[in-house]
């Protein structure tokens, strides 16, 4: 099962996604991206159900860009989060529901605020300081109560990260191979070398 | 309510519960055909009994139908289906002939047939499905299907009830597998009986094989049929 | 032109209306117009899903066998892509054929394999042919290996969950090169430069990721795809029969034999294994 991240910090969003495809019991890809940039300064990552995350981002990325086409600005990180939480939630209620989990990072470039909202399958969605999904998680998680602070610097964001994915190399019995990271910040969105 | 003999229980109010009807349009009417390729022939052959588990309901009801001088169709499986099946195929070459003033070429109904019965994907025709003929070059072809379409050109095929029984005798005498003598080409009366064989065999052992054999050979002077007793217990 | 490609170029997501777009020519009748769009019927039952199943479960009384069971693999090297399969086809514990072609020759420069149910796979595989072949109409050029396979995804996708089985890999040679997806109706694409699919692909994989190196010769290559079906055939029940092997050059594909395993297996036998290098 895919593992995400997301961390917030003073003026950045640091995200992360194990870059595994499987099918079955089979592992037929390392490298495979997980994620779609939906607009210059916000990011969508994506867990669950093959085929519909794909599917699912791709039709939210065209739309926020389409918006940002007609009407000449971007979408902020919180509007894209609610268009795509309120398309999640229509899907469940249709006869073929999307089945996936979502992190939504991005930089607000009018008030200059990183964010990050955490959506899951049934279309909830929160906006946390930072987040998992998957069985990353379960060790994760309290891993990062412990460590994260609001004002984090984005060295210290990376350093954090390389914990959470330590943590999983050492006690997953799922083989957890390279992580791809990317952060948001004022001046767009960026892979960054873990 | 009243109650109609004593000590029935007085309901006095209708119960209703949701009544779920399962739905199972399909039964197996046993049979078995077969088709052989040859060089210049191609011979398409079926059973003609109709079973519904174990009562048999006819002893003649032909399986294979010619749908034009180069083209036979034979199907098993269930019987309703092998008939709406028969009728749409034979519709569709009907309304082809008149659109274009020429007869299907069995390539063309063997593609036609595949779309046929994977239009009907999520609710199948259940039927095993043969065609047998001619191609363009006058060599015999045998395209096989299975219920919901794919296809495969090949030189011989059994399919039905006994196909289990015929079907490894056909691969050691028609297409010489585990045999060390050299492959050669089989001749019509080598065919038919190696075809006729099948049948008899495939009636000691099968029970929903029996009564007639009735045997299709296609050339290019048209095609012959040929009707033949099987035993009928 | 134009109007001849609009006539025949509907898309599949409206596929569950038979009527409107099926009956709208008054002229004569039409086959390439009756088979244009797919569009399938749909038992009158409140979840045709479990309909559909109930009828394919093994437990049914009497059950639609769609055949199973495959090896296929293919895999980028230097020069080129090689795609080796299996010819087995098996309805349950029956083989119901041993001379399957199970790589679909999409057209002369796109090739696609066949894994999951024989049926979906020939038939959208074929779907996408005529797709690519209005989009070479359209546009005066070939279509990448990237658009085809997306293409083929995007129109099983959205069946997803109706029953469709798939599993296949499109390759072929476009402006980019060589390219190598794997598509399934689970609705996954993903590039690649080596994959293996079917009930036999664990054991493909185990050879071929062993013996790989990108920097293979083309005889080299080719021996070691067939080399990987073999040992799946040996391995796997539900694959046997024939191996079919295609090399993927810039010039299009080209048929590189079929090799009966039978036979392939004494031939292995009496080779020395050699040293584990």
């Amino acid at each position: 099962m895919d593992t995400l991240f997301g961390i917030t910090g003073k003026d950045f969003v640091i995200t992360a996604y194990d870059s595994k495809a499987v099918a079955s019991i089979t592992l037929m890809k390392i490298g495979e991206d997980k994620s779609r940039e939906l607009n210059s300064h916000s990011i969508m990552l994506f867990s669950g159900e093959p085929g519909d995350g794909v599917h699912f981002s791709e039709y939210i990325e065209r739309n926020v860009k389409l918006y940002g086409i007609r009407n000449g600005i971007e979408l902020s990180p919180k509007a894209v989060a609610s268009f795509a939480r309120r398309e999640l939630a229509d899907s469940l209620r249709s006869r073929k529901p999307y089945s996936v989990n979502l992190l939504i990072g991005g930089y607000d470039v009018k008030t200059n605020k990183p964010s990050l909202y955490w959506l899951d399958h049934l279309a909830s969605s929160a906006e946390v300081p930072f987040a998992a999904h998957g069985y990353g998680a379960y060790y994760c998680l309290s891993l990062l109560d412990r460590y994260h602070r609001e004002d984090i610097t984005e060295e210290e964001g990376v350093k954090l990260l390389q914990k959470c994915i330590q943590e999983l190399r050492s006690r997953m019995i799922l083989n957890m191979p390279d992580f791809v990271a990317k952060v948001v910040n004022k001046d767009g969105i960026r892979i960054v070398q873990l | 309510m009243f109650s109609t003999y004593p000590g029935q229980a007085v309901i006095d109010h209708p119960v209703s519960a949701p009544i779920e009807h399962r739905f199972d349009p399909y039964v197996d009417n046993g049979g078995t055909l077969l088709s052989i390729a040859g060089n210049d022939f191609c011979v398409v052959a079926a059973d003609t009994r109709q079973s519904e588990g174990y009562s048999i309901n006819s002893r003649y009801v032909p399986k294979s139908v010619k749908l034009s001088d180069k083209t036979v169709i034979s199907m098993g499986g269930c019987y309703a289906d092998c008939l709406t099946l028969t009728k749409r195929i034979q519709q569709s070459m009907e309304w082809y002939h008149h659109a274009h003033g020429k007869v299907m070429s069995t390539a063309a109904v063997a593609q036609m047939l595949s779309i046929m019965l994977y239009q009907k994907r999520f609710f199948p025709f259940y039927s095993w499905c043969i065609l047998g003929g001619l191609d363009e070059e006058g060599k015999g072809a045998v395209y096989t299907y299975d219920p919901v379409g794919s296809y495969e050109r090949e030189t011989c095929r059994c399919a039905g009830s006994a196909s289990s029984l015929i079907q490894p005798f056909l691969d050691n005498q028609i297409n010489f597998k585990n045999q060390e003598s050299r492959q050669r080409t089989l001749t019509k009366d080598e065919v038919l009986r190696i075809t006729k064989d099948s049948f008899t065999s495939a009636t000691e052992r099968d029970i929903y094989t029996g009564d007639y054999l009735e045997i299709f050979v296609i050339t290019n002077t048209g095609v012959e049929v040929q009707k033949i007793d099987l035993k009928k217990d | 032109m134009d109007s001849l490609v609009a006539k025949y170029s509907n898309s599949a997501s409206t596929s569950f209306d038979t009527e409107d777009s099926l009956n709208n020519n008054s002229g004569g009748w039409d086959a390439a117009s009756q088979f244009a769009l797919p569009s399938f019927d749909i038992p009158l039952v409140a979840n045709p899903v479990d309909f559909l199943r109930a009828h394919t479960d093994p437990s049914a009384e009497n059950r639609i066998r769609i055949q199973h069971g495959t090896t296929t693999l293919a895999f980028k090297f230097q020069g080129g892509i090689v795609v080796a399969v299996d010819s087995r086809a098996s309805g349950g514990s029956y083989i119901a054929s041993q001379t399957v072609k199970k790589v679909i020759e999409i057209n002369p420069y796109l090739l696609g394999t066949m894994a999951g149910g024989a049926a979906d796979c020939q038939y959208w595989e074929r779907e996408l042919g005529r797709r690519c072949r209005l989009y070479e109409l359209r546009n005066k050029e070939r279509i990448s290996v990237a658009a085809a396979s997306k293409i083929l995804s995007n129109m099983v996708y959205d069946y997803k969950g109706m029953g469709l089985s798939m599993g296949t890999m499109i390759t072929g040679w476009d402006k980019t090169g060589p390219q190598l997806f794997y598509v399934d109706s689970d609705g996954s694409r993903l590039r690649g430069e080596k994959f293996s699919v079917g009930s036999g692909s664990t054991f493909a994989y185990g050879v071929l990721d062993t013996g790989y190196d990108y920097n293979l010769s083309v005889p080299d290559a080719i021996e070691l795809g067939r080399r990987a079906i073999y040992h799946a055939t040996h391995r796997d029940a539900y694959s046997g029969g024939s191996i079919n092997i295609f090399h993927v050059k810039e010039s299009g594909w080209s048929f590189e034999g079929n090799y009966d395993v039978g036979a392939l297996h004494w031939e292995y036998q009496a080779l020395p294994k050699g040293p584990i290098a």
